[in-house]
């Protein structure tokens, strides 16, 4: 059961988030801990590795780490990587010291750079611990990630793009803000824009889809079922409910946690 | 809070501009992509794209070279001859500009700007 991993009691080394997410310094300096200790989260999902391109405006070596500060026009954040002296004479491409064979991948005071790594923060101060600094020659890759940092953005809060919504929301579909992401989708799309769906936590929106695009009776669909379908915690999906419900666009039908698209 | 710097077209100059009222912007600095097409001395031009021109007002250290691809972080200004430039505060040099695609400059933009809570603080 997958619930299992995300209780607090199980630490903040969640091996099965694997994935590696574009994003902004803004959104590295905003992104949130549901409780201390826990893993960060941007936009209500939980991040495990994230890449980002930025500026190099200060390099500082130390014996044991490199700390380079960056900046990509939406803020600024420090990124340390450790010095591991047991590859620092391997082919590790990326590794600071080894700048006698490969000038080329030198990290230049004011150049770009692009850092993976993990959110980490010492004290009240946020910073990235780099797995990997490497300079970014290529202009188009940084424009390419902005890019990139505002499509999973809108992913996560307004959900997968369809063929004729994901046309909308790259183009016309997206005025103002986000935080006003239920009022804009006028496309026939019951599920990114969200037709008449009122803003609410992505989550609550993936069960609303499913609860729509899976075939069921009319006694609709459980909550243990939807949290396998969806493979999402127990307690996720019982707090999605409880949203649905209350913006009343579901209803339960035999019992509390069997729920069913309220149509009108 | 850190310095941001909004990455604009030469059409969003005025709006960056200290005199601007629409809008609560702190900052005027602001971030821009070119190609120099001019140099006369302590100011220059870029041009950006499609997009129109855009002139600087260089500090004794800066180096721009003609036909250059550059980005420029800058204060809006106003020029001595009237108009809006760029004082620059800082410049990177990306080479030739064949090798960026300014379309797709165009596009991050309109995004950071559509897309204020990943980008900029209002």
């Amino acid at each position: 059961m997958p619930g299992e991993m995300n209780s607090p009691s199980g630490g903040k080394t969640d091996y099965t988030n694997a994935t590696l997410r574009p994003i902004t310094i803004k959104q590295a300096l905003d992104a949130m801990q549901p409780y201390p200790e826990a893993p960060y989260q941007i936009d209500s999902a939980e991040v495990a590795s994230v890449t980002f391109i930025g500026q190099v405006r200060n390099i500082s070596s130390q014996s044991t780490n490199v700390t380079y500060k960056l900046d990509d026009g939406t803020g600024e954040i420090e990124a340390k990587q450790w010095i591991d002296s047991m590859t620092a004479d391997s082919m590790d491409t990326d590794d600071p010291n080894n700048s006698t064979s490969n000038n080329k991948n030198q990290v230049e005071l004011n150049g770009y750079a692009r850092v993976f790594g993990k959110l980490k923060s010492f004290g009240n101060k946020r910073f990235v611990g780099a797995h990997c600094v490497r300079p970014v020659k290529d202009i188009n890759e940084l424009h390419c990630h902005l890019l990139e940092a505002s499509a999973v953005h809108l992913f996560f809060t307004r959900g997968p793009s369809n063929a004729q919504s994901g046309a909308g929301a790259e183009g016309g579909g997206m005025k103002g803000g986000d935080s006003t992401m239920g009022g804009v989708g006028a496309a026939g799309d019951d599920y990114g824009a969200g037709k008449g769906l009122p803003a609410m936590s992505p989550v609550a929106k993936r069960v609303y889809h499913l609860l729509k695009t899976e075939p069921q009776s009319n006694e609709g669909l459980h909550a243990q079922l939807i949290a396998a379908k969806l493979s999402l915690p127990m307690p996720d999906v019982a707090r999605a409910g409880d949203e649905l419900l209350t913006a009343g666009v579901i209803f339960s039908t035999v019992d509390e946690h069997t729920w069913a698209i309220l149509e009108f | 809070m850190s310095l941001q710097t909004p990455r604009i077209l030469p059409s969003h100059l005025h709006a960056f501009h200290s005199s601007s009222t629409s809008g609560p912007r702190s900052s005027h600095t602001v971030r821009i992509l070119g190609t120099v097409t001019a140099l006369r001395g302590d100011t220059a031009t870029i041009t950006c794209g499609n997009n129109g021109d855009v002139t600087l007002i260089l500090k004794p250290d800066s180096h721009l070279q003609m036909g250059k691809l550059v980005e420029i972080v800058g204060k809006v200004a106003d020029l001595e001859g009237g108009g809006v430039g760029i004082r620059v505060l800082g410049s990177m040099d990306w080479g030739n500009p064949a090798d960026c695609d300014y379309k797709i400059y165009e596009q991050v933009v309109n995004a950071t700007h559509r897309l204020k809570p990943i980008f900029y603080d209002e």
